[in-house]
């Protein structure tokens, strides 16, 4: 549910950053977000929701998701525990490695104006 | 009609960042510990705070802010447990606290007179992990009830942890806790963490995990 905080701050940093430019429309926003942060595709309800009489309105919503990540003591395999699972054991040896990304992004990555 | 791609690269929530940082500053100003303390509902969030008040007596003025969905139940109780002030942010539905709410608690709050500050977060482990407050210290609070593989689970917040209280310690064996099990995928997310288990029904642990914030408050 905190879908609707996120993307409100969201659209009020996009809409900062592109008046900043003088840009008369937001075409698309570029996301980075990590699998493991918790965040669902309820964004983009509130997306279609919210961006109407704003900046964005009609703007492109692309999500790029990362994953976490970790790297083998026993083996050096580095692997993605799926999510599934119930631990975070290596696939190949089945030892538990150490975190190497914890995929916990909530990032702008960029933004697409059009002036 | 040129269109021009910009490059941004910052986090989502980055005017909430901001405004945490002015609350970090008024901390520090002020010389106060402050601790978020981040659970599920049910974990002990309230009972660890007033077991740790207890425990601390005079040593230091503790101040509460409490951040429920609803009501003021748990600000009675840590008055009562002997915190210096308190207060109760209703966050009407929200599932986290966010720095603005508590910039606007500060009001209500006389810091001057405190030395440290337990920020209790709404009962959730995913969301309040995004808003930083301007904490020093987040507690992520487990419990033996809850399952050994809540770091499985929700290792966000197990990773961005600076300490764990595992509560609920005198359940361990009745609820099947799997202690190797939950230390393992803990150390695997946050190798050096401390890790303290503690009681609040029997006082297990209490003494250390006190000592542990005596030292941090030094240090502030």
């Amino acid at each position: 549910m905190h879908e609707f905080s996120i993307m409100t701050y969201l659209l009020e940093g996009v809409e900062a950053e592109a008046r900043q430019r003088q840009a008369r429309k937001v075409t698309a926003i570029n996301l980075i977000l990590g699998e493991r942060a918790g965040i669902d595709d309820s964004l983009l309800f509130y997306f279609d929701e919210l961006t109407p009489g704003t900046i964005a309105e009609g703007a492109k919503l692309n999500i790029r998701r990362t994953k976490m990540s970790f790297v083998c003591a026993a083996c050096d395999a580095e692997y993605s525990p799926d999510p599934k699972r119930g631990d975070f054991a290596c696939p190949r040896c089945g030892e538990v490695g150490q975190l190497t990304n914890d995929a916990s992004d909530l990032l702008i990555e960029s933004i697409e104006i059009a002036t | 009609m040129n269109v021009h791609n910009i490059k941004i690269v910052k986090n989502l929530l980055d005017a909430n960042d901001q405004v945490a940082a002015r609350n970090r500053q008024r901390f520090d100003d002020a010389g106060i510990l402050v601790v978020n303390v981040i659970a599920s509902p049910g974990a002990g969030k309230t009972s660890v705070i007033t077991k740790t008040l207890q425990t601390l007596g005079d040593r230091a003025a503790v101040g509460v802010i409490e951040g429920d969905i609803a009501g003021s139940i748990d600000t009675e109780k840590v008055l009562s447990a002997g915190a210096a002030d308190a207060v109760q942010i209703n966050t009407g539905g929200n599932c986290h606290l966010e720095a603005n709410m508590i910039e606007q608690a500060l009001g209500d709050l006389e810091l001057d007179r405190l030395n440290l500050l337990f920020i209790e977060n709404v009962g959730n482990l995913i969301c309040p992990n995004h808003w930083t407050l301007g904490e020093d210290i987040k507690l992520c609070l487990s419990s033996t009830a809850e399952g050994h593989d809540k770091p499985v689970k929700y290792p966000e917040i197990f990773t961005a942890c600076d300490v764990i209280v595992l509560n609920k310690i005198d359940l361990a064996e009745m609820v099947d806790f799997e202690r190797d099990f939950f230390y393992e995928s803990v150390r695997a997310l946050n190798s050096d963490v401390p890790i303290f288990e503690v009681s609040c029904r029997n006082g297990t642990g209490l003494e250390e995990w006190t000592d542990w914030l005596l030292t941090r408050m030094k240090e502030t």
